[in-house]
């Protein structure tokens, strides 16, 4: 029984950029206190005294231990309000989004903010195994002889940094690597993958000439607009590119159909329903319901980054409906041929059919860019929006692969 | 230490010397500001006839003293037996002059006997203010031409005036009380009209329902009132944000979404709201009306909307095509009128509380036209028309409308202007210097102001009393 | 006093300034000769993302678009120190310490605005224990003042007939116990250095310091007065005035207490070593002085 809402009030994200790009010189920290920002201006809540923050990074230095909480203090927001950090890779954000949803419907808290930020740009360097053990073992050293022979032992490549990477600590397989595998078992063609990157690109380009992002973005360090975001791109363009994952004839996957490394940031404003209302705020959507999957990949039985199709079943019978009673389906696009081998994975399965002309219809990672933590809140206040404009009773289905072979999904409705 | 390493530079410059020359300039004076009030006292002229003068100051607190006067028998010699009109033995910090009741040309013999000894004998940043009877509420040529007489004391004595005091004339209309005119005053004589020279504009009574206070409220006057800026993000427009915000008012700072993160910074240190918008899209009005409704409660209803947001595509009208044009017209003018429009509908939530203000920026280029600026000197002439209009057809409402006319002020934007055209722009008016973003921001505020239901329809300059258009 | 102005096309390299400096100390026209009537101008100077965004790693700030004022100082600092470096400069650049500094951020600045920076030199007065003059600077946004500084420094021993200034208002310290231990590393002047390209020896090594009479590095001024700033996070104001004193330098490495209270919108501050009485640096934040 449920006797209180979730809604999603509105939300604010920074524009995405391209790794290395603009905001290069950006923490995730930096960029999360930005979106925390620009969200406290739009609904004038500087000063105020929030239920909860909740968010989180994928790619965290030490220091970012904090980092949800540092954002706070960084913030126009009461430093009374709380806030933890959550982790579930790429559905970092939308498990935060799921989290803060839960405490108000519980009536724990009556609002809060959740959301996430990566850089991929400002990516924790690690040190060397070699280069590691040798510092241990000087700091423990007595005398400078002794330190100097802990570093003795150590070759010239051991001094060279392990830049960061995506691979799964079990497979060993970049998600590239592991996705090149699905997209040939799922049998996904370089021509669909290439026509949904071009959808996407389409899609969002649109939506921010409409004016559709006027209240989901603020500017930061004079970006005001996604920057992986092509609108003038063609399939040709997109025809033209070189494989860059899998080998051979098979290889399909571009750096055009799939995400870009990015930077950025998004957060929702959450409340009680009846509070919301009390409090003259907007209502755009409730979140209706969520649900984790987790696929059997790592020896290669399922596959990495369709665990969502384990969880939307589930979701769905548990709340009565089909794929047909949703007006939104907003699958992330780690890649093209994710979401494509997730609906093709689904209509196999005999979940039901994804209606194209209710997918992504605002664009989504392939063209905004895919911050690993930010991606959750981006989709979810996008979607909200579409679903308030939908009106009462409208339909959206979030679903977001991670890192790990998880899957988040979640359903909201429009009020 | 504002402007020395500008003055420096021009000394520098070959035509800048030139300019130099020409100005004889100075150091200018530093002009007192914000909401302070004179050091010297308040004297105060009561002409035959007036009476509202005292009333107003006493009104707003102030004892005055009484004004000296300049007849040859108050007068002293000199060592080489020249005549001196008396002088004030502290200096006053400002000169009331109520004519009022002047009807007669002879009659303004009387403001020559209070002025004189003030001339010389202000403080710095002192003030004149002289109240006087608007031609339409007096009766027969002569007092109606001796009306208009003292609005040319006025101008004249602003650029006589020296170390940063200033002159300005309130024209009372038929039944203006001393609560009507007790803002105006207080403005005049606090350094919130730092920049405001040389100025007139009338005085009405406040209209049925017009729910402001008398006398001034010096904490907060418009706590709990929400105010709208547009163009909040930089400039003249946060400076505007800001002046309302330490008044207590909880403002709605809009402007375009690629000006989003300055937005949100004015917004959240002000503890305001921030809305991304285009203020040329049709629904503009209506969003800004869902936003207010929406983020600052329900029943919620606009105090007042300052039209800030403007833009300039300056062209010589020999080389000026339609989209230069018309963007122009479309963003300082068609906007705010559709904006108005549908905030003005009583029943919207969010729009215009029935007790209302309105302010409009014109320019001292639509006032007297500018080179190269035929559109941006027809739109800003056109938020004056508006303004007007405004004003008589909200006659039956208690809302005021009105705009502010700024001449040069220290911005982002003048750099834009050639260098020495600037400098003489900058430098050609009577406190020898350019205005800051906040002056524009003082006048604005106090058309805003609760207590200033009596100021309607009307534009204030401030220009520090350009030569332009003046 | 009029000055003649130079325009330089792009900020100086301050590196090579101060070794000019060092190697230009001897022969000094001293305090008779006054302060050079010159003024150094940078008409359009864009700022470096990079570098904003390594200073304000180093001192503590958020990135925003919107720049922190003290990194408008260190904008200043190469034009400071290129008009202190020139022979007609009365002082040796070695024998100058900062003793207080005054600015006031007008209005915001942000990281995409193209900046007009101006500075000179003003006000030759006597001290007990030397000559004091302000470094001043200016930044301007298009037409608008942006940004002022007034760094005073004293030239140590040296002597002057100026008249003496009335006497400056101190600085007082907050009167709340110390909420900030902060850790100052070894390699903190060299850090801050690398991002204000002050790289004065006294901040850099023991070896580069002890010709200068301190036995370690000590820690640049105006990184004490940034990360004091930053400290106070987002209560600091859009736009404010702040003062500082530099009273006593910290020698690297160290720890430091940092010590703040607000009363009527004015925010003062101290830095101190742990357990000392005597602060480093005293400062008060208020609204912004016209």
């Amino acid at each position: 029984m449920v006797l209180r809402n979730a809604v999603v009030v509105g939300g604010n994200r920074t524009p995405f950029t391209k790794a290395g790009g603009r905001f290069a010189a950006a923490s995730a920290q930096d960029l999360l206190t930005s979106a925390l920002d620009g969200l406290v201006a739009r609904f004038g809540l500087a000063g105020q005294q929030m239920g909860q923050v909740t968010a989180g990074a994928v790619l965290k230095h030490t220091r970012d231990f904090n980092l949800t909480r540092e954002a706070v203090l960084g913030s126009a927001l009461s430093p009374h309000t709380p806030a933890t950090d959550v982790a579930m890779a790429c559905g970092t954000g939308m498990e935060a989004i799921a989290t803060i949803a839960n405490k108000i419907r519980l009536g724990q808290i009556d609002n809060g903010i959740a959301g996430g930020a990566d850089s991929a740009s400002d990516a924790p360097i690690v040190v060397s195994e070699a280069l590691r053990r040798a510092m241990l073992t000087a700091s423990r050293a007595k005398s400078v002889l002794d330190r100097v022979k802990a570093f003795a032992s150590l070759v010239p490549a051991d001094l060279i940094p392990v830049p960061p990477t995506v691979n799964e600590a079990r497979t060993g397989l970049s998600m590239g690597e592991s996705q090149a595998i699905t997209t040939r078992k799922w049998g996904i063609t370089r021509e669909a993958q290439d026509e949904m990157a071009l959808a996407s690109h389409r899609n969002l380009a649109k939506a921010w000439d409409a004016g559709f992002f006027d209240d989901l973005v603020t500017g930061y360090l004079g970006v005001t607009r996604d920057t992986v975001l092509r609108a003038d791109t063609t399939a040709d363009k997109l025809a033209a590119l070189k494989p860059v994952f899998g080998r051979g004839d098979d290889a399909t996957m571009t750096a055009g159909n799939s995400t870009a490394l990015s930077d950025g940031a998004a957060l929702v404003l959450m409340a009680e329903e009846e509070w919301a209302k009390e409090h003259g705020w907007p209502t755009l959507a409730r979140i209706v319901d969520t649900q984790l999957g987790a696929a059997d990949y790592v020896t290669g039985a399922e596959d990495l980054l369709l665990a969502p199709t384990r969880a939307i079943p589930v979701l769905l019978e548990r709340n009565g409906l089909t794929l047909d009673d949703f007006d939104f389906l907003e699958i992330h696009e780690a890649f093209a041929s994710t979401a494509l081998a997730t609906i093709k994975a689904l209509e196999q399965g005999g979940v039901g059919v994804v209606d194209p002309s209710k997918l992504n219809v605002n664009g989504s990672s392939l063209a905004a860019g895919h911050p690993f933590a930010a991606t959750g809140a981006r989709i979810v206040a996008s979607l909200a929006k579409m679903l308030a404009a939908k009106g009462p009773g409208s339909r959206g289905l979030v679903s977001i692969c991670t890192a790990g072979g998880q899957g988040v999904t979640a359903i909201l409705e429009g009020i | 230490m504002t402007g020395t390493s500008f003055l420096e530079t021009l000394y520098n410059t070959r035509p800048g010397r030139a300019v130099a020359r020409r100005a004889g300039l100075a150091d200018p004076p530093k002009l007192r500001r914000g909401r302070t009030e004179p050091t010297g006292h308040t004297a105060l002229a009561t002409l035959p006839g007036g009476g509202v003068g005292a009333e107003t100051l006493s009104l707003l607190g102030i004892a005055p003293s009484t004004a000296l006067v300049d007849v040859p028998e108050h007068r002293t010699k000199d060592e080489r037996g020249r005549d001196v009109p008396p002088a004030y033995s502290t200096r006053p910090g400002a000169l009331v002059v109520d004519a009022t009741g002047v009807r007669e040309i002879g009659q303004l013999e009387l403001l020559r006997q209070v002025l004189r000894p003030a001339m010389r004998g202000l403080e710095r940043s002192g003030r004149i203010i002289i109240l006087a009877t608007d031609a339409s509420a007096v009766d027969g040529l002569e007092a109606k031409a001796v009306a208009q007489g003292i609005d040319g004391i006025n101008r004249t004595i602003g650029k006589e005036l020296r170390g940063g005091s200033t002159s300005n004339l309130l024209f009372l209309t038929e039944g203006a009380t001393a609560g009507d005119l007790s803002s105006s005053v207080s403005f005049l004589l606090e350094g919130r009209s730092a920049f405001v020279d040389g100025q007139a504009w009338r005085i009405a009574p406040r209209k049925d329902g017009d729910e402001g206070t008398t006398g001034a409220d010096r904490g907060a006057p418009f706590a709990g009132r929400i105010v709208v800026v547009t163009g909040a993000a930089r400039g003249i427009g946060a400076a505007i944000a800001r002046t309302f915000a330490r008044d207590g008012a909880t403002v709605v700072a809009v402007d375009v979404p690629a000006a989003g993160e300055n937005l949100s910074a004015v917004a959240n240190e002000l503890g305001g709201s921030a809305l991304q918008l285009d203020i040329t899209a049709d629904d503009a009005g209506a969003r800004i009306a869902r936003h207010v409704a929406s983020i600052h409660g329900g029943d919620t209803k606009i105090w007042a909307i300052v039209h800030n947001a403007g833009i300039t595509r300056d062209k010589m009208l020999a080389n000026l095509d339609e989209k230069l044009w018309g963007s122009v017209l479309e963003v300082n003018l068609a906007a705010e009128i559709r904006i108005d429009a549908v905030l003005l509908d009583r029943d919207l939530p969010g729009g215009l509380a029935d007790c209302a203000r309105i302010v409009g920026i014109a320019s001292t280029s639509g006032v007297a036209g500018n080179k190269g600026q035929t559109n941006y000197a027809a739109s800003k002439a056109g938020v004056m028309g508006l303004v007007w209009a405004m004003a008589e057809e909200l006659a039956d409402r208690p809302i005021t409308a009105n705009a502010v006319a700024p001449g040069f002020i220290e911005t982002d934007m003048t750099a834009a202007i050639p260098f020495v055209s600037r400098e003489i722009f900058r430098r050609t008016n009577s406190l020898q210097q350019g205005g800051q973003p906040v002056d524009v921001a003082e006048t604005i505020v106090h058309l805003c102001d609760p207590a200033s239901g009596g100021v309607n329809g009307q534009v204030i300059r401030v220009c520090g009393q350009n030569l332009v258009g003046a | 006093m009029m000055r003649t102005v130079t325009t330089l096309k792009e900020l100086p390299d301050v590196g090579g300034l101060i070794a000019t400096g060092m190697l230009t100390a001897v022969g000094r026209p001293g305090a008779k000769a006054g302060l050079p009537a010159r003024s150094l101008v940078v008409e359009k100077h864009h700022q470096d993302a990079g570098r904003l965004a390594a200073y304000n790693r180093v001192c503590g700030f958020t990135l925003r678009n919107q720049v922190p004022a003290t990194w408008l100082h260190v904008l200043t600092f190469p034009l400071h120190a290129a008009l202190m470096v020139g022979r007609d400069f009365p002082f040796p650049l070695a024998g100058v310490v900062h003793v207080t500094n005054h600015m006031t951020l007008h209005r915001p600045v942000t990281l995409t605005d193209e900046l007009r920076i101006a500075v000179w030199s003003d006000n030759l007065a006597p001290h007990k224990r030397g000559v004091t003059f302000n470094l001043i600077g200016e930044i301007h946004v298009g037409d608008e003042l942006a940004w002022s500084g007034r760094s005073n420094y004293m030239a140590m021993g040296a002597t002057t007939d100026a008249p003496a200034p009335p006497p400056a208002a101190r600085l007082s310290p907050p009167e709340v116990p110390a909420s900030q231990l902060w850790q100052l590393p070894a390699d903190l002047g060299r850090q801050y250095a690398e991002v204000s390209r002050d790289s004065n020896p006294i901040h850099l090594y023991p070896l580069t310091s002890r010709p200068f009479g301190f036995k370690r590095p000590i820690i640049h001024g105006m990184w004490t007065h940034a990360k004091a700033l930053s400290s106070l996070g987002p209560r600091l104001p859009q736009t404010f005035s702040v003062d500082v004193a530099f009273t006593k330098p910290l020698m690297l490495p160290t720890k430091a207490t940092f010590a703040a209270d607000e009363a009527d919108g004015v925010w003062r501050f101290a830095v101190a070593r742990p357990g000392s009485d005597a602060p480093s640096l005293v400062g008060r934040v208020t609204d912004p002085m016209p």
